[in-house]
């Protein structure tokens, strides 16, 4: 008796999982469609239905800088139908911003797999008189708060990063301005109005790449493969700047496991793919693919050096 | 005149089949809309801006456009017809051109006004061409303080121009301002009265609200009009004789010169130049006894006015982003809605969408031109429906519109609630358009005022040392008070007259 309860339990576990998924899932984006999340995410699910056996549709839900589709998000039914995109640390300081009033907490998400890491980058015009981000820095302290420094929104990963080099370089002391995404952070700057911009390499690579802007820094370990001339932080001697803006998959909390492993397996397999490798290339988008436990641990650990710097943010003088 | 390189490859793609038949359905769609008595650009632009959303920015853009060419089109049948204008800015057609169509010469007023208006739209298109790219480097040296003084001083503009009282003006320019403070603080990040909605958190949405304000409140203002007879007239001889034709030419010249200087300045509307092109032919005819009675001078100056207005009125929007009447911030809208912030960067940077949309004004032109003849006759037999089949076909449209933005009911909600608020304002007497303009470049507005203020450490004397904002701000000072001693000596004669 107990072994056919415990055939019975094992096959309806190995049936859920046979029978998943049965219908389209539902891939959201918590970003407008045409953004470079959205971008990847279309790559990624072109590639990965076929796998799958369903269609993955793109859903986006942008506004409130994601806030709206993760709040959505959090309350889908965890069936492994309504997965999402998480990008983080703006996830991160949603949650971790009083002011935001999150209905969610980090615990809401359980991550998948992540696909793209694009690396901070400091960057001035073409012309600046800043030729290394020696130069910027010594102005910086030599002014204090009187060097301004562009960010693409309060508390994204750009700001973030203004904070991590302010504390590794004692003195030096910026003028945030925050702005609404990377366009009018490039018009301020090309306008001579801005005079550095803490930065994504995605979105300025061409630009730097044609001579129009001049990159002073990566914040990664390793160089971008896009613009592999410049230096990077830890070359520099600053091994604690290290900012990026990472996309990878989550589902809703109380997703079944076996649910998450068959996402799991489709979705490793369609970022292994060439055609993915190339479509991403193309777009301008560094892969940076964790799963599991190595991608859980990222999250968690971002988290706690999010909270220390989104307290800071909060409490410094102009913010 | 690197200008006409970029226009040849605009051609090339606005010519392409599938933007050709954009513009060709916005025409249609737009003269259908303005026909129907009541719905002039504002409602068909903002009535039909759902259709356009499975379309790209380009192809959404030229049919709003050609909407809005077609719309101020439209109206002129009516007018002619009916003696009722389709829309306001072709009040004026109605004094000669209904007396026209009452001594048989409706086709000719049709025909003139048709020809006038491509006249006027060509042109202005083509001064559109040269004077954008310049203008558009210039304005790449304004930073955050310089673009909030323009886009201030663009509301100045609207306010003081907008209806007879300064005051009622003001309330509307700051009831859009408030409204768009609804949703997350842009800055902070924090929820700003939103009442716990989840829905409100992105603010109201600018389609629904101008859906309401103004086609809803439209359809809720024609149930109450009167119902009008049409004129039995044969619409025999489109083409004008040759004395027309002679009394028409210096008409079309001095309306065209008109509507394209008037349409550069934000907040004249569509009216004025209407009005200012009749009454300079009025003044200038050696018999001003005629017009009144069917002169053909009196409906080709102020058809050609509107159109060059229509066109020239592009330039404010593409240029510097400052939107110059209800109709272009409804069009400025769907620039947003598909990412694109107008200005002069979208000349830098996506010179292609910006060129394909300005070949597609001339090409709109054209179309309107070869399509509205030989239509006319249908046109008219399309003012025969019966008014409630129209009234409530239209409001279902804008019901299943303002649904089909983001599929939620909460949208249809926020239409109806402002069709209401737009229908006792305008009976009010309150203008909408300062509440329209308001509320699009409130968010903008509020960005680059804090900005700026980040970028001086909170000094608001970033706004008087920069020279080029404290010159905007000079300006938009004056035109504040020049409106109100003008009100104020209005008011004056009209309180000793009493």
């Amino acid at each position: 008796m107990k072994n056919v309860l415990f055939l019975l339990a094992f096959s309806t576990g190995l049936a859920f999982a046979q029978a998943f998924p049965t219908k389209p899932v539902q891939l959201m984006v918590a970003y407008p469609a045409g953004g470079s999340t959205d971008i990847a995410a279309r790559i990624v699910a072109a590639i990965a239905e076929k796998d799958l056996g369903q269609s993955i549709v793109v859903l986006n839900k942008g506004g409130a800088g994601g806030q709206v589709g993760w709040t959505e998000m959090s309350r889908a039914k965890p069936d492994g139908y309504y997965i999402g995109f998480i990008n983080l640390p703006a996830l991160n300081t949603v949650i971790l911003d009083p002011d935001r009033k999150a209905a969610f907490s980090v615990d809401a998400f359980v991550p998948v797999i992540n696909q793209v890491l694009d690396p901070g980058i400091i960057w001035v015009k073409g012309d600046s008189p800043y030729k290394t981000l020696k130069d910027l820095l010594d102005a910086a302290k030599k002014n204090p708060s009187k060097i301004s420094a562009a960010t693409t929104g309060i508390l994204s990963d750009d700001h973030l990063a203004i904070l991590m080099m302010e504390e590794a370089a004692p003195g030096a002391l910026f003028r945030i301005v925050h702005f609404d995404g990377g366009a009018p952070v490039m018009t301020a700057v090309m306008g001579g109005h801005i005079e550095c911009a803490f930065d994504n390499v995605g979105s300025v690579f061409r630009r730097i790449r044609t001579g129009e802007l001049r990159a002073l820094a990566v914040m990664d370990t390793q160089r971008s493969p896009f613009i592999p001339d410049v230096p990077t932080m830890k070359e520099l001697g600053y091994p604690t700047v290290i900012s990026s803006s990472t996309r990878g998959i989550a589902v809703p909390k109380g997703t079944p496991q076996p649910v998450v492993k068959r996402l799991e397996l489709s979705l490793k397999k369609a970022m292994d793919d060439p055609e993915h490798l190339k479509k991403m290339e193309e777009a301008g988008l560094q892969l940076r693919i964790m799963v599991g436990e190595e991608y859980a641990k990222y999250y968690r650990e971002l988290h706690t050096k999010a909270a220390k710097y989104t307290e800071w943010a909060r409490s410094r003088p102009h913010k | 005149m690197e200008g006409l390189q970029y226009l040849a490859s605009g051609f090339a793609s606005a010519l392409t089949p599938a933007n050709l038949a954009f513009a060709l359905a916005g025409c249609v769609l737009g003269t259908l809309i303005g026909v129907l008595p009541g719905l002039g650009p504002a409602a068909g632009t903002a009535i039909l801006i759902p259709l356009t959303f499975t379309l790209d920015a380009t192809g959404a853009i030229i049919m709003l456009a050609a909407i809005y060419y077609g719309a101020m089109y439209g109206g002129t049948i009516t007018s002619v017809l009916i003696n009722v204008p389709g829309e306001a800015a072709s009040v004026v057609t109605c004094l000669d051109g209904y007396q026209m169509a009452r001594q048989g010469r409706a086709g000719a007023a049709l025909g003139i006004a048709a020809i006038g208006s491509f006249v006027g739209g060509v042109f202005a298109a083509a001064a559109l061409v040269m004077v954008a790219p310049p203008l558009a480097r210039f304005a790449l040296s304004f930073g955050p303080p310089e673009f909030f003084a323009l886009m201030f001083l663009g509301l100045c503009l609207v306010t003081g121009l907008a209806g007879q009282s300064l005051a009622a003006a003001l309330l509307m320019t700051v009831l859009g301002l408030l409204l768009a403070l609804i949703g997350i603080d842009p800055v902070r990040g924090a929820p700003r009265f939103t009442f716990g909605i989840p829905e409100l958190y992105d603010g109201l949405g600018f389609v629904p609200v101008v859906m309401g304000l103004f086609g809803v409140a439209e359809i809720l203002l024609v149930v109450e009009a009167p119902f009008r007879r049409l004129v039995e007239t044969k619409l025999s001889g489109l083409w004008p004789s040759a004395e027309e034709w002679k009394r028409s030419g210096g008409a079309i010249g001095r309306g065209t010169a008109i509507g394209f200087f008037l349409g550069l300045i934000p907040g004249v509307g569509a009216v004025i130049p209407t009005f200012m092109a009749y009454i300079l032919e009025k003044r200038l005819s050696k018999h001003p006894e005629r017009f009144g009675t069917g002169a053909i001078e009196g409906v080709a100056a102020p058809e050609t006015a509107n159109n060059a207005y229509a066109n020239a009125s592009m330039i404010p929007l593409l240029v510097l982003g400052v939107p110059s009447s209800p109709t272009i911030a409804i069009l400025m809208g769907a620039f947003i809605i598909n990412g694109l912030t107008p200005g002069p960067f979208l000349f830098k940077e996506r010179p292609d969408l910006v060129w394909t949309v300005i070949a597609s004004f001339f090409v709109g032109n054209v179309i309107l031109l070869v399509l509205n003849l030989p239509l006319v006759g249908l046109w008219a037999r399309l003012l025969r429906l019966p008014y409630q089949y129209l009234c409530a076909g239209t409001l279902l449209f804008c019901i299943v519109g303002a649904y089909s933005l983001k599929g939620t009911l909460f949208d249809v909600g926020v239409m109806l609630v402002f069709g209401i608020i737009g229908y006792l304002l305008r009976k009010l007497g309150f203008p909408l358009a300062p509440a329209v303009l308001a509320l699009i470049l409130g968010p903008f507005m509020e960005k680059s005022l804090r900005t700026s203020l980040e970028m001086s450490a909170g000094d608001f004397g970033i706004f008087v040392t920069r020279p080029i904002s404290a010159a905007l701000l000079a300006c938009a000072a004056l035109i504040l008070a020049v409106s109100a001693l003008r009100l104020a000596a209005l008011k004056s004669i009209r309180g000793g007259g009493s």
